[in-house]
């Protein structure tokens, strides 16, 4: 048995109406035989019989209205030919033919719709075309005409090229100030932003680095596991690749005869007093050095990076505007970073647009080393272990507490005489007492 | 029924074709209209596109709206002498002394499976032509508005009407003579993750594929372009600035399309909000098959859909 | 005043819709067995155009332009056409094309909407169908020069029809086929109507055929349901121009008896009573007389004929049907002769997204 649909009967006609069938159920019915005259919004239209067979079922009245594509008439076809006389006067009569059984007859090929959507059934019977029928058409009438509502301001605008990077070196956009036009964030701002924010990148989630091909990876020996650096280590190997990658590095040592001082400990605060004192002679080493333009910035207010070593990383904690803050104010800010920082909940705020950096580690052990600049910084001072030292005093040789410095410096834009004087300042201040 | 209202209020809006007296339009989209005003404005015109044009650059000047019926989009070309040479430029070159406030109604593009020629979706041509507007409804409400806008507008328009459409969906349409805004696009869908830009019977298309993608998560901005020239650059902009993403579909070929024109729009002004590559969705750079491969040439709803994923993993 | 030019239009007719003769005999018609070959061949195509009306109405073809009026002119001119002459149809002129060697399979094929029926295996030169009306009149010209710069005994003949007139490449046709002499035949098939615009609205003139005096070539008129006369008359006219001896118009007077296509209804613009006149002279039934009264034609002949040509055409929609839809490929093929390289990317995404292949 097959079921014949009505087909699509002129360019697009997406239903007609039954005006009279022309045969009944149980009928003989012969191929091209008038079957049904069906309206459309076009014409009255002649539908013969696609096929001889037997009529067992129709699919409609007359009035009904019927989809192109739906059931229309239900045949058994037949095997057997049976000639019908033409008129030979007026073939506007069928005509005769050998009726083939013309099943699944699919003249269109399916719409292009994917399995996720509401298929079409397109497969016994014929259908021609595949009009949409009405029921599928919910166009909603438009929500706005003309402006979309967009949610502006939401998302930082970027040039795509900066956008790719700070995607690559896992940085939040949000966190930047563009310098381009209206804002927009340029190539330069992050860079410019990772130099500043080195540690900072530590307080967030980084992203997968870049498209670029990957080295292989290091063979791991047995019994030994391979562990990403996240956090804070991330961060470090991060900012000192930036720094060995665009820092002129150079450093000079010495140290400053503290046997004058009364008291033991509490030398961070000294050594930030005598930072501040050398920044007022030798302001060159409290800047941002832009390469990329090939200018520097000195900046008035000193924002102090202070190196924290934690069991998760170094981490480097500023200490705002030291210059103009009293010592008690210093010292209640500098425990509570240290506590921040063991307990990981430093904001990226804290450790962003440092101007100058010390580390401390003498509290742990070395004399002199060679601390990196973290760009776009010039400056790091580093202290050493504090000890008792043979020196000499008006030919006699004495022993004195002394603590060794180490001060690097961005070459590129810091002389050695500067250099030289602002470490010539800090010993002087050091040296005095208490 | 926008013929109709509006020759009902204006006495100067005639209409001129093939067929579209007493046949009422291959499509019955001028239908009963020379009952109800007259031969003399519901005119059957001779067999000739040019004759149809030329004359309605006459009767515009001399105070008639003409609005004509070009049977189908691939016989206008016997008519692109009048429109370019003469019906776009007449304002201009007689600095506003004479004008042509007529409409050109022809049916556009495929999918009904119709003979040679039927089928087709050449608005570039006329996009690039300045002087002329070119509007293309995705509704038949939409079709009622515009085609109103279109009469009302006091220069060239060219009313590229979705043979897919004519028949394809059952909206009840208040005739209301509500005219809808030229140069606007319509917002039919709002979303987050993407935008979307089309017209004609594509918005079919891409509604289904809005569907599919909404059931993975996925929502967009759905942009009925509606005017193909000029550009409402601003919605799209917009909309843009707050997704990020844009895929632009169209059945007309690829190469030099409406949509290369909105992808340069923004390129130009909203590169800085792309997060990935715009993706065009088109008809292939082919002569438009015969029926048995329309659907394979129609950009298909998976199409969308990839294309809408492509920007998603950029 | 002195009258500068002047015109006549003649009209022919040799056979009457009864079918007796009213003029002499034309020599072809002489050996009956060609009259029962050109009332064959008119039977088989409208036999052929009936199914295809009906695989139209079952979902089986597209929309389908009938030539059911049309057969004596269409076989006619095919007869008497040369097959090395080159024929510029419109798209309802099946008679000429089916003795000139299309196959009623291809012509299903193009109508079924697919660009290989257009691929004639018989008459290589011929033109294509052609939908953009009045365009082919030019192409008809253009071979005709073609042949008249290489010197060869060959004509072109195009077609068109009475809206087809009012289109300007039709007057440039004729201007540049008159100002060059070509060899070229254009046949106005007159049939009353385009689409639903009746000749009255569609010019002024009150024959068609006359336009040829503005360009200064010869018109003619015919009856065009009258077989002897179409094929007399464009015979002549053929061998004129073969001869060099320049263009001519022949307007055929014949009747739409169908709609326009499958997709159009003629009852909405025409009367029953206008076509029911129509259907009185149509140009099988004069033939048939003419020939039976010659003692070469009885009902037995007339249902073997009629079965015969039923089984052609079912063998050729039998070998329509089962056409694959074509692969995607197909829309690259044929671009240029070679498709460019930019193109590639795109006809592996058509594969890729390739709609499911059905059968009809």
């Amino acid at each position: 048995m097959s079921t014949f649909k009505l087909p699509d009967l002129g360019e697009g006609l997406a239903e007609a109406e039954i005006l009279l069938w022309h045969v009944k159920p149980g009928d003989q019915v012969q191929v091209d035989q008038p079957m049904v005259s069906v309206e459309t919004a076009k014409a009255v239209v002649e539908v013969p019989v696609p096929f001889s067979g037997r009529v067992t079922a129709l699919h409609g009245v007359v009035g009904d209205i019927i989809a192109t594509g739906a059931r229309l008439i239900d045949l058994e076809p037949s095997t057997t030919t049976r000639g019908v006389p033409i008129n030979g006067v007026d073939l506007r009569a069928s005509t005769a033919a050998r009726g083939a059984p013309i099943n699944g007859i699919d003249f269109e090929p399916g719409t292009a719709d994917t399995p996720p959507i509401e298929a079409k059934n397109l497969d016994a019977g014929t259908v021609v075309g595949t009009m949409p029928t009405p029921s599928e058409e919910d166009l909603l009438e438009p929500v706005v005409i003309g402006r979309a509502r967009g949610a502006n301001g939401s998302r930082p605008r970027a040039v795509p090229v900066a956008r790719a990077l700070a995607n690559r070196l896992g940085l939040a956009l949000d966190d930047m100030v563009g310098s381009g036009p209206d804002g927009v964030l340029t190539l330069a701002d992050v860079i410019a932003h990772a130099g500043m924010n080195g540690a900072s990148a530590a307080a967030r989630p980084a992203a997968p680095a870049g498209t670029g091909v990957t080295p292989p990876s290091l063979p791991t020996p047995p019994g030994a596991a391979s562990e990403p650096l996240r956090g804070a280590r991330r961060a470090m190997a991060h900012s000192m690749s930036m720094s060995r990658d665009q820092v002129a590095g150079s450093t000079v040592c010495d140290d400053a005869d503290i046997h004058a001082w009364d008291r033991r400990g509490d030398y961070v605060l000294r050594l930030i007093r005598a930072m501040i004192r050398a920044c007022a002679v030798e302001p060159a080493l409290n800047a941002w050095y832009d390469a990329a333009h090939n200018s520097r910035v000195l900046l008035r207010h000193i924002d102090l990076a202070i190196a924290v070593d934690t069991p998760s990383g170094l981490i480097v904690p500023v200490l705002r505007d030291i210059g103009n803050r009293t010592p008690e104010d210093l010292r209640a800010a500098i425990a509570a970073h240290k506590d921040a920082a063991h307990r990981r909940s430093m904001t990226p705020d804290d450790l962003r647009d440092f101007t100058l950096m010390l580390s401390n580690f003498g509290t742990l052990a070395g004399r002199y080393g060679i601390p990196l600049v973290v760009p776009p910084a010039v400056a790091i001072l580093g202290a050493g272990k504090v000890r008792q030292d043979a020196v000499v005093v008006a030919d006699a040789v004495v022993a004195h507490r002394r603590m060794p410095l180490s001060l690097s410096f961005d070459h590129r834009c810091i002389t050695g005489g500067e250099a030289c004087r602002f470490l010539a300042a800090v010993i002087a201040d050091l040296e005095e007492p208490d | 029924m926008a013929h109709g209202w509006e020759m009902q209020h204006d006495d100067s809006v005639v209409v001129i074709g093939q067929d579209v007296g007493a046949n009422g339009g291959v499509f019955r989209a001028t239908a009963g209209l020379q009952a109800r005003f007259g031969a003399d404005r519901v005119q059957d015109t001779p067999l000739a596109e040019a004759t149809i044009a030329g004359m309605s650059v006459g009767m515009a000047t001399h105070g008639l709206k003409p609005v004509a019926e070009i049977q189908f989009m691939g016989f206008l070309y016997p008519a692109l002498d009048q429109i370019v040479n003469h019906m776009t430029r007449m304002r201009n070159r007689t600095r506003g002394r004479l004008s042509c406030p007529v409409v050109i109604r022809t049916p556009h593009g495929g999918g009904i499976h119709a003979p040679e020629h039927h089928s087709e979706s050449t608005e570039t041509l006329l996009c690039h032509i300045p002087g002329v507007r070119v509007v293309c409804p995705s509704s038949p409400a939409r079709a009622y508005g515009l085609l109103l806008a279109a009469i009302r507008d006091p220069d060239p328009v060219m009313f590229l009407e979705p043979v897919r459409l004519y028949r394809a969906m059952r909206q009840d349409v208040s005739d209301d003579g509500q005219a809808l805004p030229l140069d606007r696009c319509f917002l039919l869908r709002e979303g987050a993750d993407v935008t979307i830009v089309t017209w004609g019977a594509m918005t079919l298309e891409s509604l289904r594929a809005v569907v599919a993608l909404e059931a993975q998560g996925i929502t967009a901005d759905l942009i009925d372009l509606a005017t193909l020239s000029p550009i409402d650059s601003e919605t799209i902009l917009t909309s843009v600035a707050k997704t990020g993403r844009l895929v632009i579909v169209h059945e007309a070929a690829r190469n030099v399309g409406v949509g290369a024109e909105i992808a340069a729009i923004v390129a130009e002004h909203g590169l800085y909000d792309l997060q990935a590559p715009i993706q065009r969705v088109a008809g292939f750079d082919t002569i438009m098959p015969l029926f048995r491969l329309e659907h394979d040439y129609i950009p298909s709803v998976q199409r969308i859909v990839d294309a809408v994923q492509f920007t998603l993993a950029a | 005043m002195t009258i500068v030019a002047e015109f006549q239009i003649d009209h022919r007719q040799i056979l009457a819709p009864d079918g007796h003769l009213v003029a002499p005999l034309p020599p072809f018609a002489a050996d009956v067995d060609a009259v029962v070959a050109m009332y064959e061949a008119m039977t088989r195509v409208r036999v052929f155009d009936a199914k295809a009306v009906n695989l139209q109405r079952t979902g089986q073809l597209g929309t389908y332009p009938s030539s059911l009026g049309h057969e004596a002119t269409h076989v006619g001119v095919g007869a008497a056409m040369r097959p090395e002459d080159v024929l510029a149809p419109v798209y309802r002129e099946y008679g000429t094309q089916l003795w000139r060697g299309v196959t009623m399979t291809e012509i299903l094929t193009y109508w079924g909407g697919d660009e290989r029926g257009s691929d004639f295996a018989g008459p290589r030169h011929d033109f294509p169908w052609c939908v953009p009306i009045a365009t082919q009149t030019l192409h008809a010209a253009g071979a005709a020069m073609a042949f008249k710069i290489r010197r060869e005994p060959r004509c072109a003949l195009a077609y068109i029809g009475d809206g087809g007139t009012s289109e300007g490449a039709f007057y440039e046709a004729l201007n540049l086929a008159g100002a060059r002499s070509l060899p070229v035949v254009f046949v106005i098939v007159n049939n009353g109507w385009a689409i639903s615009v009746p000749v009255a609205a569609q010019t002024a003139s009150q024959t068609l055929a006359q336009k040829a005096v503005a360009a200064g070539i010869p018109g003619i008129q015919v009856d065009g349901n009258d077989v002897f006369a179409v094929r007399d008359v464009v015979s002549r006219a053929l061998e004129t121009a073969r001869r060099g001896g320049g263009p001519c118009v022949i307007e055929t007077l014949t009747y739409r008896l169908s709609d326009h296509t499958t997709a159009d209804d003629a009852s909405r613009y025409r009367s029953d009573a206008e076509v029911e006149q129509a259907w009185s002279l149509e140009p099988l039934l004069r033939v048939r007389a003419y020939l039976r009264r010659a003692g070469a034609w009885n009902d037995a002949r007339e249902q073997s004929l009629l079965q015969a040509c039923s089984r052609q055409v079912d063998v050729a929609v039998s070998d329509y049907l089962q056409l694959a839809k074509p692969s995607t490929d197909a829309m690259f093929e044929h671009l240029f002769a070679e498709l460019p390289a930019h193109l590639h990317a795109q006809r592996t995404t058509a594969r890729k997204y390739a709609a499911k292949p059905s059968g009809h």
